[in-house]
């Protein structure tokens, strides 16, 4: 009977030693990894909202404390103005990895304007690179009517004939479907599953460290989207036709400024270089953007002047490593006066 | 033959069998060598001991001086001249073959041991990929004579295996990414940033391989062996003589009794006593690899001591005054760590470029990794508290299961790893050598 009781209280402890130590490392996410909860929806302008008035910490990649609007995005909480930008892109836009005073979205909005209220309303959302973007275009366009220009942010431009014809594919638009109606809608057991999230983000960081310790064990090995030879013989297709067919497109659905603000990833070299990794697709959009009356910005130039006479790299974070990953907070800078340029 | 003996021998069969499928799992044609090599030893032992038995000296130093040249020459080769990559291990696994031939020699092994007892000692599971490295005389007996799993051994190893875990995959994993990074185009970073990076290098250097080491003596302990420490807060060396007997413990104390003390230690006047440490440390810097990068690490170390010794005598530990011991400790991981440059280094090339980019504070990229100062601080808190409550040693030690709060930390740190392990690093650094 003793051995029974001892080894009860044996086990109780260590339920409680778990729970406690639980407790305690779920206090510590909230200041190293609490993302915001992601609200998925059919149609619109981007592939779901944020949960509205919510508030979120990464510190895995950069560092950045982010809160949402009332419209389920990650703008500052600021009275629309009457006319304004709207800012689409994927995590490099939705930019939660510094600080939102720190985004090109925000630094643009500040250097146009210094009237407290939101001139350029970033609806970034991880995920919706440039093809996704461009398939909500009917959503954007529905979404923010008083829109006097479109940005569009992407990283790449490797996208084959296919896939520009595939991005005039509309995802539609449904003007009912706003972030406070999806809260408004959800069923109770879907509001605790998302008040439990919220409060066990612990739970949240195990669960990526448990994907990313999956990835880490795949084969490295794949093709190169940068492939030379692909693209190359790519161009000597139909890609030029396509890119103006999308581009037509583009302009047969609004006469708005339409910006693509382009910006490569780049690499490191073993001679103290910095290459701009691209696939020779920019003189195309180049040609294809202007005779079609949309703006394309390449920040390539603008990158590697930066690295050669400052020594900056637009990629990467002090707990990351230089060059990899999303854009620090001197490519937002750039990108900001770039734009800044083509818009004034 | 009673039960107790029969059940050791099968006990030891299983034990030889975990360690050769543990073995077979990372390189299953290396298996075969370690099994050839293994049965080559124990045929050299068995001919050392019969000639000591047969009081036939001479015959009995030539064996062990051809059994252990055939190993020293088969590591050689397969270190510099073989094409096909060195065998996971082999470098610690042949220093314990030829530790087990060498204690046959001198007469450690009054009785041949058993065949099984000697591929179990080379092939122990725990340490053959990275160490600490075993001393047949001290490991061999533990054989039969291994503890039982107490609740004291228990908590020990189970402590020792999370603590190297979170070492390994939190600490050392981390800055691995910042390290390999840095170091892969030294010439874009400015000369801060590179002296910053090697400091990240020194510690995950430390963590890594301490963090290995911890691990093979935790799942020892559980097994019932006991396997001495082989770090001892090596960067609060004062001096590079205190630096080795605190860094890679076991690998400094396999060369002090199998190449310094039989080459005459400093037994045979001064000018001997350097040429002995300076080929102690050549050998070393050899060990670790082929390149020249490795050689000129070991001369400069053994210039290092052969310095201390020269200013400072015998003495190991520092002078009592604080400050001066603060002093010491700062040059002397300054040395350290600017040593740890072309051990990381591809070759001698970057070296240069490293060194001569950090003394010129050559401008450049800033980057300075923020778990490199995380980590830093952390290090030289535990240092602290090493110095000032535990003599100067490791003050991280297992606490009892007894207590809630012991039990609470436990699950925490187990926790903590799963949340800031770093996937996708690699192997430990040291299974390469």
């Amino acid at each position: 009977m003793q051995t029974f009781t001892h080894f009860m209280k044996q086990i109780l402890s260590w339920i409680a030693a778990v729970v406690i130590a639980a407790a305690i490392c779920d206090i510590l996410c909230f200041f190293f990894y609490d993302p915001l909860q992601d609200l998925p929806r059919s149609a619109g302008s981007t592939t779901g909202f944020l949960l509205p008035e919510s508030r979120g910490v990464y510190g895995l990649e950069g560092y950045c404390v982010a809160k949402t609007d009332s419209f389920g995005y990650v703008n500052r909480d600021l009275p629309r103005a009457d006319e304004y930008y709207v800012v689409a892109g994927a995590s490099h836009t939705e930019g939660l990895f510094i600080d939102a005073s720190e985004r090109y979205s925000d630094l643009l909005n500040d250097s146009l304007y210094d009237d407290g209220r939101l001139h350029v309303i970033n609806i970034g959302k991880s995920g919706n690179y440039f093809s996704v973007v461009l398939q909500h275009l009917d959503g954007i366009l529905g979404e923010f009517p008083d829109a006097k220009g479109i940005i569009i942010e992407t990283d790449s431009l490797c996208y084959d004939t296919k896939a520009l014809y595939d991005s005039m594919a509309q995802a539609g638009y449904d003007p009912e479907e706003t972030a406070a109606s999806i809260v408004s809608s959800m069923s109770s057991r879907q509001k605790l599953t998302i008040k439990l999230k919220q409060s066990l983000p612990l739970i949240r960081l195990l669960h990526k460290q448990y994907f990313t310790f999956l990835e880490s064990r795949q084969d490295p090995s794949g093709s190169d989207i940068l492939d030379p030879e692909f693209w190359r013989s790519e161009y000597e297709g139909e890609f030029e036709t396509a890119l103006d067919d999308l581009m037509k497109f583009i302009r047969s659905k609004t006469d708005k400024q339409v910006i693509i603000l382009y910006h490569p990833a780049v690499r490191l070299e073993e001679n103290g270089s910095m290459t701009a990794l691209t696939n020779n697709a920019e003189p195309y959009y180049e040609r294809v953007c202007k005779n079609n009356g949309i703006d394309f910005i390449d920040m390539t130039g603008r990158f590697m002047q930066a690295y050669n006479e400052e020594h900056i790299i637009p990629y990467g974070f002090m707990n990351t490593t230089p060059g990899d990953g999303h854009i620090n907070r001197y490519a937002h800078k750039m990108m900001a006066e770039e734009l800044e340029k083509v818009i004034r | 033959m009673n039960s107790s003996s029969t059940s050791k021998k099968i006990t030891n069969i299983i034990l030889l069998l975990i360690c050769y499928a543990f073995y077979g799992f990372f390189d299953l044609r290396a298996l075969v060598m370690l099994a050839a090599l293994s049965l080559f030893t124990y045929a050299g032992g068995s001919m050392i001991i019969s000639s000591l038995k047969a009081d036939d000296d001479k015959r009995a130093g030539m064996y062990a001086a051809l059994c252990i040249a055939a190993q020293i020459g088969m590591l050689s080769y397969f270190k510099y001249a073989a094409s096909v990559p060195l065998p996971v291990g082999m470098s610690f696994y042949m220093l314990m073959a030829i530790s087990f031939l060498a204690d046959c020699r001198k007469g450690k092994f009054p009785e041949l041991p058993s065949i099984t007892e000697v591929l179990i000692f080379i092939s122990f599971f725990p340490t053959i990929l990275s160490g600490p490295i075993l001393k047949a005389h001290d490991f061999i007996p533990q054989i039969n004579d291994r503890k039982r799993l107490t609740k004291e051994r228990l908590t020990k190893g189970v402590w020792l295996v999370v603590i190297g875990l979170f070492m390994k995959l939190c600490l050392a994993d981390r800055l691995a990414v910042s390290v390999d990074k840095v170091y892969a185009t030294p010439l874009v970073y400015s000369g801060l940033t590179l002296f910053m990076t090697s400091v990240g290098y020194s510690l995950q250097l430390l963590f890594d391989f301490a963090g290995y080491s911890n691990m093979a003596i935790g799942v020892a302990t559980l097994l019932g062996f006991d396997i001495p420490v082989n770090f001892n807060l090596p960067y609060m060396a004062t001096n590079p003589s205190e630096f080795w007997s605190r860094w890679h413990i076991s690998l400094s104390s396999w060369l002090k009794e199998y190449v310094y003390i039989p080459l005459g230690g400093n037994r045979k006047g001064t000018a001997r006593t350097y040429i002995n440490i300076l080929l102690v440390m050549i050998i070393s810097g050899l060990w670790h690899g082929s390149t020249v990068n490795f050689l000129i690490w070991g001369v400069l170390h053994g210039v290092g001591q052969m310095i201390h010794r020269a200013v400072c005598g015998n003495r190991k530990d520092a002078h009592g005054n604080t400050a001066i011991r603060i002093l010491s400790m700062t040059a002397n991981f300054l040395f350290v760590n600017f040593l740890w440059i072309p051990f990381r280094a591809r070759d001698l090339s970057d070296t240069w470029t490293i060194v001569s980019r950090i003394l010129t504070l050559s401008s450049g990229a800033s980057y300075f990794y923020v778990y490199t100062f995380i980590f830093g601080i952390t290090l030289i808190v535990v240092q602290f508290i090493g110095s000032k409550y535990f003599g100067g040693n490791d003050p991280i030690r297992p606490l009892p299961f007894d207590k809630l709060y012991s039990k609470v930390i436990f699950c925490t740190l187990l926790i903590a790893t799963a949340m800031f392990a770093y996937f996708g690093s690699g192997a430990f650094i040291y299974s390469q050598f």
